[in-house]
């Protein structure tokens, strides 16, 4: 018996040590390009803070090649179809690429969406998204960056996501309801 | 044949030989190298017997005639002798022992807080020896004690069944002892892994589980004794010369300088003993161009030790250690827009431009005196006084921290034998650590200059029995500590401990234990007063100790001549456990955490039909758990590992000899900081080789063989790929 088990626990050693040695090959960390190559777009880093409310559905990246001056324009952006959420968790930090064709784009902004479907003629657009952080000019921090996209991609794209001050569209467009 | 042979003369009759007169029976024991044993000398047909001395020479009176000598010592082969002596005779007979095969079962002093054999320990221990030291071309004892099983190191911190996590060196949850002596900072409560010269050590014990019972304070994971070597007799010296370099990043996208780094060092040991008077002393330093940004390290120590032994019962010890560092801090690596990142999410070779110029001046040391006596078979006692200090400076560029902190302690210990088979072991202790600082002032405002100092002593009595009834053998025991702090609290803590150990003819020996163990929260803990990247970190001068209790079901078997195992079961109930919380704005130390460390401890041994080939394999699974409190829910305990994995194997064939080991660590489920970062799990392979001619070894070690790029805390990176040589010459 003793020996049936000494025989076991060696060829159980002689097996699990090539096979963990083969494990470790060709792993662990690697470079992390902000941007991959050849993508045309933007990256950078987004930061969050605050603590994200129990009704998130989810947060998103966006750009507006022109600022939007009214409600209309905030349909204007860019990708479309949006990009899906940011992944989760919405702490800490993480980096981000948004695909955009070549341009020049005034408004690079996180929109936090509420759990809940739009209305028809996004009536209620208001109580669903909200601004969550942007891209500010490095110059004035309370203007919105421009970044312009050449044909390869445009990095350091970097900005902070609150979710302690999200604003409602109505701060841009008002009244409020 | 031989036997019965010997058996039968045995028996002849004393009063046939006592009549013939006596002969003299002189000459020297050693063992095949030459170096002298003190060996038992006996007559087995009659009267006589001797221990060789010293320097190996023995001398008997042996009744004239047919005389029969057994020569004998634990871990050498016994002899035997047959003589014909006629009375008046003065024959020289000298004998040389060659080691036992049957290796012998260990000897461990650090469980029950007196010498035992390693099966008689009611809690797992780990045994590192000096081979295992040797074997490993490193500089510190932690580096070549992190593979022990059980064992883990997170960027310096030791952990053992995932005690301490990780909190920056602070607050170790694992005492630290050197030849018995309490060794931990007295502020920040951590360890200097680098305090005792590598050359020294003899051995390390590892004790698993909570031993505040005898040990107190800190000792809530585990303890660990680092045992230093005896100082033989006559003349020797040791010259160990160190070279080797770090590979440079596997990626030129993370290369950081134009040059391969290296490290380079040099120890003397010399030594000289007689019967009554022995001395060692040790010197030496290394330098290290470290493998990131910002890693240049020098590093100088000394350390001497001697003993006095007045009669064989008395022993005096004294001895003392001292280093010193210069290095430079790699705070913390660069993430995007830190520093010049090449376009990459981080460079983990690189650090933060804002943590440049950052460095420490670190200086400490430990001097110790023991006097042990054998009053009695029945009766032993120690006495012990010690003083640890250390000195410290962090330059960095936001502001200096600094801090000069001492930790006395004293020690009275008995061991009573009333019967042959029972022990009692008791004692009382005492410490008194203080600390004057800028950064540990126990000011509310942080931006203050203040300099201020703080104290902290520690009193405590204990008592532990030990008794074999038929094979069972049990133990109890308990120790009561009384810590008083000045600006802060006053606790009493009780800890006791109840084991059993049985021994079976077919299952091997199984242990069982319950113990409470507990940790005083350090002063660094208690009254830091600083920012840390700029959020203010505020004391709290009335932490209470966190306490925990410890269970283990273990068993140690013999599969066969070749495949030895040792497993054990284990459940750790954590209180209090002491974390950095952030609450509006600010971190402070808190008593927050219950925490379950429950697990399997697995170690084996095998020695495959190979001649002169060992291989080990040791494997810990830790389920660790931050239990719910207030409003955060259950979650993993921070800087856990679920699994880890130790494979091992050596093989030796005459001077030369190879070997290996693998780490396989789990991806942490969860970090404290940037929880966000990626994170990978650990597989580590070292390679070594050794070579001996006559005084000369050779050993070199190719540490993290495959460069295996990972970080065990965020944004540190780990060691890369290290090539290390030592040359050691031996007189």
């Amino acid at each position: 018996m003793a020996n049936r088990l000494s025989r076991a626990a060696l060829a159980a050693l002689g097996t699990i040590i090539p096979l963990v040695g083969a494990a470790a090959c060709n792993e662990g960390l690697q470079p992390t390009p902000l941007c991959p190559e050849r993508f045309v777009g933007i990256c950078g880093r987004v930061t969050f803070q605050g603590t994200e409310p129990d009704s998130t559905e989810g947060v998103l990246v966006v750009a507006y090649p022109r600022f939007p001056q009214s409600r209309n324009d905030l349909l204007t952006f860019q990708p479309f179809p949006p990009p899906p959420s940011l992944a989760r968790p919405f702490r800490g930090s993480q980096i981000y690429a948004l695909p955009l064709s070549t341009g020049r784009y005034e408004w690079v902004v996180a929109v936090w969406k509420k759990v809940g479907a739009f209305a028809p003629g996004f009536s209620n657009a208001d109580s669903l998204l909200k601004e969550a952080g942007f891209y500010r000019d490095q110059t004035d921090p309370t203007a919105p960056g421009v970044v312009v996209v050449h044909d390869s991609s445009t990095d350091s794209v970097n900005f902070v996501i609150d979710f302690g001050n999200l604003h409602p569209i109505c701060t841009y467009f008002p009244p409020c309801p | 044949m031989r036997a019965l042979l010997l058996a039968a003369l045995a028996t002849v009759p004393l009063r046939a030989v006592s009549a013939q007169g006596t002969a003299a029976l002189y000459g020297s024991v050693r063992d095949s190298s030459g170096q002298p044993l003190r060996a038992t000398v006996r007559v087995v047909n009659g009267d006589g017997v001797g221990v060789a001395d010293a320097q190996g020479r023995y001398r008997l009176s042996v009744p004239g005639g047919l005389v029969i000598v057994r020569v004998g010592l634990l871990g050498f082969q016994s002899l035997v002798d047959t003589l014909t002596l006629a009375a008046g005779d003065s024959v020289e007979r000298d004998y040389r022992l060659g080691p036992a095969v049957v290796p012998l079962e260990p000897v461990i002093v650090t469980a029950a807080k007196h010498s035992q054999l390693l099966s008689q320990a009611v809690t797992s221990v780990a045994l590192v020896s000096d081979t295992d030291v040797a074997r490993r071309a490193v500089t510190t004892v932690d580096e070549a004690v992190d593979k022990a099983p059980g064992v883990q190191f997170l960027n310096g911190q030791v952990n053992i069944r995932g005690s301490s996590g990780y909190v920056q060196g602070l607050g170790s949850r694992v005492l630290m002892l050197v030849d018995g002596v309490p060794a931990n900072q007295g502020d920040r409560g951590g360890i200097n892994w680098d305090l005792i010269p590598l050359e020294d050590v003899a051995r390390v014990e590892v004790v698993k589980g909570a031993g505040s019972a005898l040990y107190g304070s800190a000792a809530l994971g585990g303890v660990v004794n680092v045992i230093t070597r005896e100082i033989p007799s006559g003349f020797h010296a040791r010259v160990r010369a160190l070279g080797g370099a770090y590979a440079n990043p596997p990626f030129d996208v993370w290369r950081f300088r134009d040059y391969t780094g290296a490290l380079e060092g040099l120890d003397v040991t010399t030594s000289y003993g007689t019967a009554a008077a022995r001395g060692s002393y040790t010197a030496g330093g290394w330098h290290s161009d470290g493998y990131r940004e910002q890693d240049r390290r020098n590093h100088w120590q000394t350390a001497a030790k001697a003993q006095w032994i007045p009669t064989p019962e008395t022993r005096v010890t004294t001895s003392g250690s001292w280093a010193s560092d210069q290095y430079e801090t790699p705070l913390i690596w660069c993430t995007h827009g830190s520093c010049d990142d090449r376009g990459q999410d981080f460079q983990p070779f690189m650090i933060e431009a804002s943590g440049r110029g950052a460095f420490t001046r670190s200086d400490k040391g430990q001097l110790a005196a023991t006097v042990e006596h054998h009053a009695s078979e029945r009766f032993a006692w120690q006495a012990r006084g010690s003083w640890g200090r250390t000195d410290f400076t962090d330059f960095q560029p936001t502001g200096d921290d600094w801090g000069v902190a001492n930790r006395y302690g004293v020690e009275f210990r008995g061991e009573v034998h009333p019967t042959g088979d029972r022990v009692v072991t008791l004692g009382a202790e005492g410490s008194f650590s203080d600390v004057r600082t800028n950064i540990f002032t126990g000011d509310a405002n942080p931006t203050s200059n203040v300099v201020r100092t703080h104290d902290q002593r520690e009193f405590a009595a204990y008592a532990e029995g030990e008794r074999q009834l038929g094979r069972l053998r049990l133990v109890a025991g308990a120790r009561i500590d009384h810590l008083d702090v000045d600006g802060g609290s006053l606790a009493t803590v009780l800890s006791p401990r109840l084991g059993v150990v049985l021994p079976t003819a077919r299952a091997g020996v199984w242990r069982a234990s319950a113990g409470r163990g507990f940790r005083a929260p350090s002063l660094a803990e208690r009254f830091v007063s600083t920012f840390v990247q700029g959020i203010p970190v505020v004391p709290n001068p009335d932490l209470d100790p966190e306490t925990a209790w410890s269970f283990e079901l273990g068993n140690a078997a013999t599969l066969s001549s070749a495949v030895r195992t040792d497993a054990a079961l284990f459940w750790t109930e954590a209180y209090d456990l002491i974390e950095p919380t952030v609450d509006s704005g600010r971190i402070q130390f808190k008593n927050v955490t219950h925490a379950r460390l429950a697990g399997l401890d697995l170690a084996v041994t095998a020695t495959p039909p190979v001649a002169g080939l060992t291989t080990t394999l040791s494997y810990t699974f830790l389920h660790a758990r931050a239990l719910a409190h207030d409003s955060v829910s259950e979650r993993p305990l921070a800087f856990r590992p679920r699994h880890l994995l130790t494979l091992g194997a050596d093989y030796q064939r005459g001077v030369i000899g190879v070997g290996g080991d693998f780490r396989y660590t789990s991806r942490l489920d969860r970090v404290e900081i940037y929880e966000t970062d990626p994170r990978v799990a650990e597989k580590v392979l070292d390679l070594r080789v050794s070579a001996v001619w006559g005084a000369w070894t050779l050993r070199a070690q190719l540490a993290n063989a495959l460069n295996y790029i990972y970080s065990q805390v965020p944004r540190t990176l780990a060691p890369v790929r290290t090539f290390a040589a030592t040359i050691t010459w031996t007189y």
